[in-house]
């Protein structure tokens, strides 16, 4: 399973440096004509070794993979509430909405316990407030 | 060389309240943070730098060096404890630790792992100061045709090392490489790969890269497999025998070799870029098991276990701040924090820092010999409280840490397009760490690319594009040279022997 993962890691890496270097770069690249080290020079180096290496990851897989579909789908799931949570605090504030974020990534983890809910939704984002906003005398988001 | 004068101001520097009370808050925080498991002080680093922007260089730096260490000495509470390393690096210190603890002797073991950290870090702290003023002499004299090569060589090194598999190695840090380029080029100060977005003129902010792949994809991997319940720390007896609740003079002095062994591992390991504290645990944990009378009692609880392996870990930090303080050159994650906090203060690690801010190397030398004996302080009163912290649930650890990367950022990047670089990065880490990329070479070479960039370029110029020239750079080609034979000793045979263990 590790040598079928790291192929795929190494052939995604390949596709990935290809689209590098025919798409992203010259298209996001303004080209220069004089000097040694051109912008593009650097970017397209990097594609090339990572193509190279990636081509190598393929051939012959080295290097242990810990990937879990469970897990890993846990840990998008996490991060779309926090990636909501931005954009909830783009709208409304820190203040508002750092509790809610607390309390659903505590209840997501299973955490049950009214005292540490209360700690976590309510005494953190205060403590965070006030090192913040009235001791260092910053703006929270 | 460094005036005598310049040397007692900074040390002076070192010593007022101000600085001494933020090195004790860096400690104290430091040794919480390696109490819990899964935070640790790299990440608290990466948070804390931030918070860090209001404050002087000195008493920033002094800070952020104390969590360091101070993470150190609390990461071995909870591998003594409950066998779950607080840090990487004292996975070495449980081999021993956690059978002394569940001999009924907890507070015996994590004594022991306090006096041998502040031992080893205390050796190393000392060969720093006594030996990156003249290395940064010899630096000074190096061109950027050398720079240029001794970049290529500390990029062999970390590729090899850091990663267990050298093509995984590359890939990370040519990525770390190319989202180093984003932003302003070096030579034409032409925009390339921004997008569109304005705010990545400047290139990716740091601040972002680091604690989104550092911080926050270390805590979606530990919220994906937490279940909201308490880990399970082992009984710790209510009523212990006084003689099991302290290290004896005799029981540390017998420990001498051992500590100075690690010490000196730890040393040179710390100061070679990329290999790490862990590395140099075990390494120093096995000598001292090969050297024994008895090695029968090592993974039993045998004190030189513990001593051996918190010697070396906690000589690697002083040793690392060899290569950043001298050539401007990360070791490690922690020393690529550090860097960046001193960017932010508007200060460049390297050879000239001695000439130019030369109080503030000594104040920091200072404040590091400082934050030694104030770790022990703290150590002695604080253990018992750290066990307890070891108690502490995951579910409102990693809530509230998440919190503080999302101020963190905001105050570093001044708004919320940071943040949003910085949950990017995060996914990134979560996928590079998944599959075996190496997180920390991406973040090193992140950071070296446009200082890399920039040497290629004047080296480059200097040789007017001929290759042959180099003949007239001697240690240039030293360093390429050991860059080939690292690259082939460290990369292609390790992976070669990897790829022989591996199954088909």
């Amino acid at each position: 399973m590790d040598r079928l993962l790291n192929r795929s890691s190494g052939l995604f890496f390949i596709a990935f440096g290809i689209f590098l270097y025919f798409v992203v770069i010259p298209y996001d690249t303004e080209s220069v004509d004089y000097g040694w080290v051109r912008p593009q020079t650097v970017p397209n180096a990097m594609a090339w070794i990572i193509i190279i290496a990636g081509l190598a990851q393929l051939i012959r897989p080295t290097g242990s993979v810990s990937a879990d579909i469970a897990k890993m789908s846990r840990a998008a799931m996490h991060l779309l509430i926090v990636a909501g949570g931005v954009l909830a605090i783009s709208q409304f504030g820190f203040r508002l909405v750092s509790p809610l974020l607390a309390l659903a990534i505590m209840l997501t983890v299973g955490e049950r316990r009214p005292v540490w809910l209360a700690l976590g939704v309510i005494g953190i984002p205060v403590l965070i407030w006030f090192v913040v906003a009235v001791l260092l005398g910053r703006p929270l988001p | 060389m460094v005036d005598f004068n310049v040397v007692l101001a900074g040390l002076t520097d070192a010593f007022q309240l101000t600085n001494l009370l933020f090195v004790l808050a860096g400690v104290v925080l430091g040794q919480f943070v390696g109490a819990v498991p899964g935070i640790g002080p790299v990440m608290a680093m990466a948070i804390a730098i931030p918070f860090t922007f209001v404050l002087d260089p000195l008493p920033a730096i002094g800070f952020l060096v104390g969590v360091n260490k101070g993470g150190l000495v609390g990461g071995a509470v909870p591998a003594v404890l409950i066998n779950t390393p607080g840090t990487p690096d004292a996975a070495a210190t449980a081999l021993d630790g956690h059978p002394l603890a569940k001999q009924g002797k907890p507070v015996k073991a994590t004594k022991m792992a306090l006096y041998a950290s502040v031992t080893g870090d205390t050796f190393s702290d000392l060969v720093l100061v006594t030996v990156s003023a003249p290395l940064a002499i010899v630096a000074l004299k190096m061109g950027p045709v050398e720079v240029f090569a001794l970049m290529i060589f500390a990029f062999s090194i970390i590729a090899g090392l850091v990663g267990n598999s050298l093509s995984k190695g590359i890939i990370a840090a040519a990525l770390g490489l190319l989202c180093a380029t984003v932003g302003l080029d070096p030579e034409h100060s032409t925009p390339r790969l921004y997008f569109g977005w304005f705010e990545l003129y400047d290139g990716l902010p740091l601040a972002s890269v680091a604690i989104g792949m550092l911080a926050i994809s270390e805590i979606l991997r530990r919220l994906a497999s937490t279940n909201g319940g308490m880990k399970s720390a082992i009984e710790i007896p209510v009523a212990q025998n006084p003689e099991d609740m302290r290290v004896r003079w005799v029981e540390y002095w017998s420990c001498r070799y051992t500590m100075l062994r690690g010490a000196v591992i730890g040393t040179i390991l710390g100061a070679l870029p990329g290999i790490g504290s862990t590395a140099a645990a075990f390494m120093s944990y096995a000598s001292a098991k090969q050297t024994s009378d008895d090695p029968q009692s090592f993974g039993k609880g045998n004190l030189h276990g513990i001593a051996a392996a918190e010697s070396a870990n906690s000589a690697v930090v002083g040793a690392n701040l060899i290569p950043l303080l001298t050539l401007g050159i990360p070791g490690s994650v922690g020393a690529a924090l550090i860097i960046s906090a001193f960017m932010i203060h508007g200060i460049q690690p390297g050879p000239l820092l001695f000439e130019q801010q030369g109080r503030l190397v000594y104040g920091l030398f200072g404040a590091m010999i400082m934050a030694n004996f104030i770790n022990l302080f703290v150590g002695q009163v604080g253990l018992r409280f750290w066990i307890l912290v070891v108690r502490a649930p995951e579910s409102v650890i990693f809530s509230s840490a998440l919190l503080l990367c999302i101020v963190g950022v905001s105050m570093a990047t001044g708004g919320l397009f940071g943040v949003s670089v910085m949950l990017i990065f995060a996914g990134v880490g979560y996928l590079m760490t998944a599959f075996g990329y190496s997180v920390v070479i991406f973040i090193i070479a992140f950071f070296l690319g446009p200082r890399f960039e920039i040497s290629l370029s004047q080296t480059l110029v200097l040789l007017d594009g001929d290759v042959a020239a180099l003949v007239n750079y001697p240690i240039a080609i030293v360093l390429l040279l050991l860059a080939i034979v690292a690259t082939w000793w460290l990369g292609f045979r390790a992976a070669a022997r990897q790829a022989n263990k591996q199954p088909a």
